[in-house]
């Protein structure tokens, strides 16, 4: 205290004037100046305090303060705002999917699914080890931050990203073994998460253990389950009657029968329904399979130059959506197109019902507006793949082309060459694009890039 | 009070030498120490750590004990007389300049040679393999068995880099969008991949393991898990598994025995003859 009093004493002036006599300049304000008899004090403080006070800030920072709330999932809003639902209808939506699918940190796998309840808890939750030397939590750990925690391709870095990572809830999935509208097979989900999606943001996780892989395939194809459930259950409010009062049941057996296992039996039957390859001829004569597939990929049966540009390069045409992005896009549309339309009518000359109608039209494009802008990721388009770099997302082999040709990509415009275009045929179209990367002015030869934005 | 202040002060300061000095005594038990070197030239480049560590951490040690020395004998306490205005020594200026200046060229001068082995004596040999840097992963491009990067035999992958032990290697090193450094912790070996430049990097390794490939440029968001896989292995093996690799990637048919794939790849014909017109 008298320290205290002390150093409140100090008088500026005689600080200027010692610092003079002693031939140095005080700048006016410092923390720490010298008292009339030249000791180090500060203005309220001894130095001492300050530098334990110091010391110990320095020690809270590296603790940290205290934990973050539990992960939950997100409705899917844009959805519901397309259906109209009411807020008490959405909760029932979440409080249905609650009790069949659980939470993120603890799923359920219903039974009819089919999904192997011991891989989804090595998936799920925070990274944790429940067992020494095993580590739980994969999803957040490895795909969360793009993906999301529910899936929805909408984490935190993935509006930093072009394209945007998969939303899994539309149950929708591009690279395949299976026919264009069928799922996935659970090799194919393994083999995206092995290989990565070459020239996308979707890295390899080749040096995950082949169990880690296994399980994170697996969670994502809860996740794509719990997804579509989602969705067709609020497509259900549409079909209610008068008398259901907006209520959905909630029967579990009702439920599992009529909107879980259409999905699930989807994701079954997938694992049998492998497009069937034709061999490709070991003797095959490459130059003529080449020029055959140049022919057809000019040609009028396969069309690839609309899209894919004459030269390859993917500026045919360059304006299209995939069926996520489209989406939003459809969405933004009819909420610019509803208010224009709603602008113009005039409640003046509308009765009582009309005009309540029409606030609520308004109420629901505001709200709509609004989850647009913060539950949707702007819509970007997606270009036809540049053929002459030799990057394709869904794998190079010869195989992974002949499934893009024959099945297209499910969400994607790249339609399905299956019908239109002989098993054989396709052969030499794979061939072709496999050469393109080498072509320059007709003649093959080693990889000098034609165009500089082709160089790597 | 004073006495108090000074003696705080003083520990704290003399915690700084304490504790760094016992960091590196514990850490080795903890692993925290260099990482298992299995490259050629390694041995001379930790050697050069080590002496530069022993000269600095002398001179660091020395120095700390002055200052704390200092803290404690001179404080206000004991010594409260006027303080001294000293011109200095112009003697112990110069010895205290030129000692260091004489280190600091006998270092440049010293470790020339292990630079040059690393940075400047390519081997005259074609690339092992080419590595391309990538927001997140590492791109990897085998030249396949016409020994030729950039045709249609090439082996693409990511991440997952294997290299024949004993024998020189050299990677061809390029980056796709940013800065990153390819750095390959157990060889001694980091170079930043550096966009539109193509840089040799080369070495030697002397046993097989499986070591981290890291990213070490900060990238991005994903820098921090930008991490791959090297494994060393010898010559057959590292034969055996680019014929496996090769075989599944030129793969037309969803699955097949790994015999079938390799004859299957191996007896088509090559997607072109070279420098055949089209």
């Amino acid at each position: 205290m008298k320290m205290l009093v002390r150093t409140l004493d100090m008088e500026y002036e005689t600080v200027s004037a010692f610092a003079a006599q002693a031939g140095f300049k005080t700048p006016s304000g410092d923390l720490i100046r010298r008292d009339t008899r030249g000791h180090l004090s500060s203005g309220l403080f001894p130095v001492w305090v300050l530098g334990g006070v110091a010391v110990v800030l320095l020690l809270l920072t590296t603790t940290g303060c205290g934990k973050t709330a539990a992960a939950s999932y997100r409705l899917n809003m844009v959805e519901s705002a397309k259906q109209r639902l009411k807020p008490e209808q959405e909760q029932q939506v979440a409080t249905i999917l609650a009790a069949l699918f659980g939470t993120p940190d603890e799923p359920i796998a219903p039974s009819e699914c089919g999904l192997d309840a011991a891989k989804l808890h090595l998936a799920a939750g925070p990274v944790r080890s429940d067992i020494v030397g095993r580590k739980n939590g994969l999803y957040r750990e490895h795909c969360a931050h793009c993906h999301g925690v529910t899936g929805d391709g909408m984490g935190p870095t993935a509006a930093f990203l072009n394209p945007y990572p998969r939303d899994y809830r539309p149950g929708v999935f591009k690279f395949k073994s299976t026919e264009r509208a069928d799922k996935p097979t659970h090799a194919d989900l393994v083999m995206v998460l092995r290989n990565g999606l070459a020239g996308s943001s979707m890295p390899s996780f080749a040096l995950l253990s082949d169990a880690k892989i296994d399980a994170l395939s697996e969670y994502v194809k809860y996740l794509s389950i719990r997804g579509e459930v989602e969705l067709a259950l609020m497509r259900a409010f549409f079909e209610l009657d008068d008398e259901d009062q907006g209520r959905l049941p909630e029967d579990r057996e009702f439920l599992i029968e009529e909107i879980v296992l259409p999905v699930a039996e989807a994701w079954q039957a997938a694992e049998d329904a492998l497009i069937d390859v034709p061999e490709m001829a070991a003797d095959i004569d490459m130059a003529a399979s080449i020029a055959k597939g140049k022919e057809l990929f000019y040609g009028n049966k396969a069309n690839c130059v609309k899209c894919h540009g004459v030269t390859g390069l993917g500026d045919g045409q360059v304006n299209d959506y995939d069926d996520w992005n489209k989406v939003v896009l459809q969405a933004q549309k009819t909420v610019q197109g509803g208010i224009e339309q709603a602008g113009e009518a005039s409640t003046w000359d509308m009765d009582a019902d009309e005009a309540v109608e029409h606030r609520a039209e308004l109420a629901w494009l505001d709200r709509f507006q609004k989850v647009l802008e913060g539950n949707a990721l702007p819509p970007r388009t997606i270009r036809p793949r540049n053929l002459r770099q030799g990057i394709y997302r869904g794998g190079m082999r010869p195989l992974d082309l002949y499934y893009r040709i024959h099945a297209g990509i499910n969400g994607a415009p790249m339609p399905a060459a299956k019908g239109t275009v002989p098993p054989e045929d396709i052969w030499h179209i794979v061939n072709y694009i496999r050469s393109l990367p080498y072509d320059f002015n007709g003649t093959l030869g080693v990889d000098k890039p034609m165009v500089a934005r082709d160089r790597l | 009070m004073k006495r108090f202040a000074a003696v705080f002060w003083s520990l704290l300061f003399l915690s700084v030498p304490v504790l760094g000095v016992a960091t590196f005594i514990v850490g080795p038990a903890y692993d925290i120490w260099l990482p298992r070197d299995v490259s050629e030239h390694g041995a001379a480049v930790d050697g050069l750590f080590y002496f530069i560590l022993v000269l600095t951490g002398v001179v660091f040690i020395a120095t700390e004990m002055v200052l704390f020395w200092f803290i404690w004998k001179y404080d206000e306490s004991k010594s409260n007389g006027p303080g001294r205005y000293v011109h200095g020594s112009h003697t112990l200026e110069v010895v205290w300049t030129i000692i260091p200046a004489a280190v600091l060229l006998f270092l440049a001068i010293y470790q020339m040679n292990t630079w040059a082995d690393v940075k400047m004596r390519r081997p005259n040999m074609s690339p092992t393999v080419e590595v391309v840097g990538r927001q997140f992963e590492w791109r990897l491009r085998y030249p396949g068995r016409d020994g030729m990067l950039g045709t249609p035999d090439d082996l693409h992958l990511v991440n997952d880099l294997h290299l024949p032990i004993d024998e020189d290697i050299l990677i061809q090193l390029k980056s796709m969008d940013v800065l990153h450094s390819f750095f390959l912790p157990n060889v001694r070996i980091k170079q930043d991949a550096v966009p539109g430049m193509k840089i040799p990097v080369w070495f030697k390794a002397r046993e097989e393991g499986v070591f981290d490939i890291v990213c070490a440029e900060l990238c991005g968001w994903g820098h921090y898990k930008m991490k791959g896989r090297v494994t060393f292995e010898p010559r057959e093996a590292f034969d055996r598994w680019l014929e496996r690799k090769y075989a599944e990637q030129e793969a037309t048919q969803p699955t097949g025995s790994e015999a079938t794939m390799t004859s299957r790849a191996a007896a088509r014909p090559a997607l072109f003859a070279r420098n055949e017109p089209l």
